[in-house]
């Protein structure tokens, strides 16, 4: 999925992103039950994280009783924290909740982006796996970009195209795009836009 | 028809050698016939990834571990999925392997069958027997071989080695010689001679090259060239067996080797142990240069400096060297071994048996012809030029893929193949591609390696399947064909270029005798 932004003619932004937008019924059916599972666990995670509070400091305020009391109302949720604090010891509830707080701040797709402004320089960025995290991005000026190219490379199992920016001073090349890797069509149109916005036209 | 052809092998640039340079040359002359042409080779060492050649030709060096003489480890499947997705992105048509012991190319065969293509098997090399090695590679070349369209070798003795080896139907397999960029390999040209001079023995302790145009007295030193791999192979126990008797029998023989491998600590041992005045001529000159291994340009200025090569291999498929040699004005002293006797006539050679005395015999007798003017070493150059040109071989092995494929021939390629060849390299059967028939092809290898290779098959072909669904077919980009190159950029390039290329040369030699007038326009 390439999308463009082209606020002003001398500025550029390419994003590809591997999130399609949900357009259907079942897409969007999927994408609400995602959400939703995902504040569930959220809500569980926070009480046990509490119910270890409790535990730890048995003598802290009492706004927590509060809490306590209130969710033990909702069965199911009382349910699951007492079979955590029954069957686990500590170190085993935390780590339970840490591999679970990772699951829920984990993205489930990868954008990537490349931003040309002529005069300036390039910058390209990948979003971090993780809701936690930004994303990394890394700015090319224009005086130190030589070159911009399109090739191929054994990538695993397969022969991928990529598009790359050669850098002066140094031995390797900044890949552009490189978790997504998009198809060749998607590269061209973006080689071809980058490098007239980069570069003045010659009239 | 254009076709994109794969070739594959594991020997390619940068390693010299004679496959090596056959598979660049063919490619590149197959290119100039408008076909797609890629190479799938092994990495090496500052070679990875995907690269580019002059002239269009794009490499693909697979990241594969090399286990021995740059032979990459036979895993019969890992290449699978990468040759799976440079087929398809390059939408081959052809797969066509080059060399016997390449792993490589026997793994290529295999999965090209399994997707469908029609494959080209090039042997370049002789093989026995009767040794444990020679079987085992025997036994892999005939799985290999049992399902394979058309075989390819390099010379007639070759051809039945191969039929033999692999059990083949000989109406299934063609002989295309080796050739030689003639352009590459001219004698010695009378402004070098005289720039020689000039420089004086700037270049060390080699002889001077001999002025091609003198004619050599009784007396005169004679410089024989020697240019092989010092293995044992290629015959270097004879060679070292043969030295000490030539130079000993020859006050005027010199030697320039050039050449390195395992045997050449038992050749300087050899000169080690001979007397002072044996190795040294009186003026303190040493009798034998040993070069060591140089590289294949340097070939030809290395050449120019002798009048005789010398060749004592033990096997040889073809023997490139001696006609670079011949190509370069020197008389050839081989062995009459494999396919060497049908590489030269005979007025350029002295064939020998693979015996010391014989050698000895040999030698003389052409150091004979050569103080006796009875050959004439500067028409060397024109005949061998006559002889081999790679886009001849080209042509010949585009005639190779319209058979296998059936399609009719190019025009330019119609007029060598009349009613006599209608029938010739035919497949006994037609090689169909269906699982079923594959299978039954390759249960006749044997009682236990046919059971053994349909197993083999069936895997592949599963994995096939596997990868169909794990990577499927349209999300594999397409690669885009090179731009066209105008037609007439090519025969401008011709012009320049001394090597007899077919098309090109007929055009013009038509040109001047049918209409003069026309041709001063076209200028």
């Amino acid at each position: 999925m390439l999308s463009i932004k082209r606020p002003s003619p001398t500025t550029v932004l390419y994003t590809v992103s591997t999130r399609t937008p949900p357009t259907n019924l079942r897409a969007r059916a999927s994408h609400g039950l995602l959400i939703l599972a995902r504040i569930i666990a959220t809500v569980f995670v926070a009480n046990v994280l509490l119910h270890e509070y409790r535990l730890a400091y048995p003598l802290a305020a009492t706004w927590t009783d509060q809490i306590e009391q209130y969710t033990s109302t909702i069965w199911p949720l009382r349910a699951l924290t007492e079979l955590l604090t029954v069957q686990l010891t500590r170190p085993w509830r935390l780590l339970a909740s840490a591999g679970i707080i990772w699951l829920i701040s984990r993205k489930s797709y990868v954008t990537e982006s490349l931003l040309v402004i002529r005069g300036l320089g390039i910058q390209t960025s990948t979003s971090s796996p993780s809701y936690l995290w930004s994303s990394s991005t890394r700015f090319i000026p224009t005086s130190s970009i030589q070159d911009m190219f399109i090739h191929e490379a054994f990538k695993g199992f397969e022969v991928r195209y990529y598009l790359s920016i050669v850098i002066e001073g140094e031995g390797d090349v900044v890949v552009v795009f490189p978790e997504i890797l998009p198809r060749r069509e998607i590269l061209e149109d973006v080689w071809r836009g980058a490098r007239a916005c980069l570069y003045e036209p010659k009239n | 028809m254009t076709y994109n052809i794969a070739m594959i092998s594991d020997f390619f640039y940068p390693q010299p050698g004679g496959v090596e340079s056959h598979i660049y040359q063919l490619s590149s002359k197959l290119i100039d016939r408008g076909h797609n042409v890629v190479i799938i080779t092994h990495v090496y060492p500052g070679r990875t990834g995907i690269r580019y050649l002059t002239n269009r030709l794009k490499v693909y060096h697979l990241p594969h571990w090399v286990v021995y003489r740059s032979t990459t480890f036979p895993t019969v499947f890992s290449t699978f999925p990468m040759l799976r997705q440079i087929f398809i992105r390059e939408q081959i048509q052809i797969l066509h392997g080059h060399g016997s012991l390449s792993n490589l190319c026997h793994e290529g065969i295999l999965h090209a069958r399994t997707m469908g293509l029609h494959t080209v098997f090039t042997d370049h090399s002789l093989f026995g027997f009767s040794d444990a090695a020679s079987i085992m590679a025997n036994k892999l070349l005939k799985f290999s071989l049992s399902d394979v369209d058309h075989v390819v070798c390099v010379s007639h003795t070759c051809k039945e080695n191969t039929t033999l080896r692999a059990s083949l139907n000989p109406l299934a397999v063609s002989v295309i010689p080796n050739a030689v960029v003639a352009s590459n390999f001219r004698p010695l040209q009378p402004h070098e001679v005289r720039l020689s001079a000039l420089q004086g023995h700037k270049s060390g302790l080699l002889p001077p090259p001999p002025d091609p145009s003198q004619v050599l007295g009784p007396g005169d030193p004679i410089t024989i060239i020697v240019i092989s791999r010092l293995f044992y192979n290629k015959g270097t126990d004879l060679l070292i067996s043969a030295l000490p008797l030539l130079l000993r029998r020859h006050e005027n023989l010199r030697f320039i080797i050039a050449g390195s491998g395992p045997q050449a600590i038992d050749l300087e041992q050899t000169l080690d142990s001979l007397p002072q005045q044996l190795v040294y001529t009186s003026s303190g000159q040493s009798r034998v240069v040993l070069l060591g291994s140089i590289r294949h340009e340097e070939v030809r200025d290395v050449m120019v400096r002798g009048h005789l090569l010398l060749s004592t291999s033990l096997t040889e498929a073809f023997g490139t060297v001696l006609v670079e040699a011949a190509s370069c004005g020197l008389m050839v002293v081989a062995t009459r071994v494999g396919g060497v006797p049908e590489v030269l006539p005979g007025n350029m050679t002295v064939f020998v048996l693979p015996e010391v005395e014989d050698v000895v015999r040999g030698v003389t007798e052409a150091v004979g012809l050569l103080t006796s003017k009875a050959v004439r070493r500067d028409r060397f150059h024109d005949l061998v030029k006559n002889m081999y040109s790679w886009s001849d071989v080209a042509r010949r092995t585009e005639r190779v893929y319209d058979l296998i494929t059936g399609s009719s021939p190019a025009p330019d390629n119609e007029g060598y193949y009349d009613e006599e060849w209608t029938n010739y390299g035919q497949p006994a059967q037609t090689q169909s591609f269906a699982l079923i028939d594959r299978l039954k092809r390759y249960f006749g290898c044997g009682i236990w390696a046919g059971k053994l290779f349909v197993i083999v098959v069936v895997v592949d072909y599963l994995i096939y399947c596997f990868l169909e669904i794990m990577y499927p077919r349209d999300k594999i980009d397409i690669c885009k064909p090179w731009p066209a190159v105008p037609k007439n950029a090519f025969e401008a390039e011709d012009d320049g270029e001394p090597e007899g290329f077919g098309e090109a040369k007929q055009k013009r030699s038509r040109r001047k005798h049918g209409a003069p007038n026309e041709s001063v326009d076209e200028l």
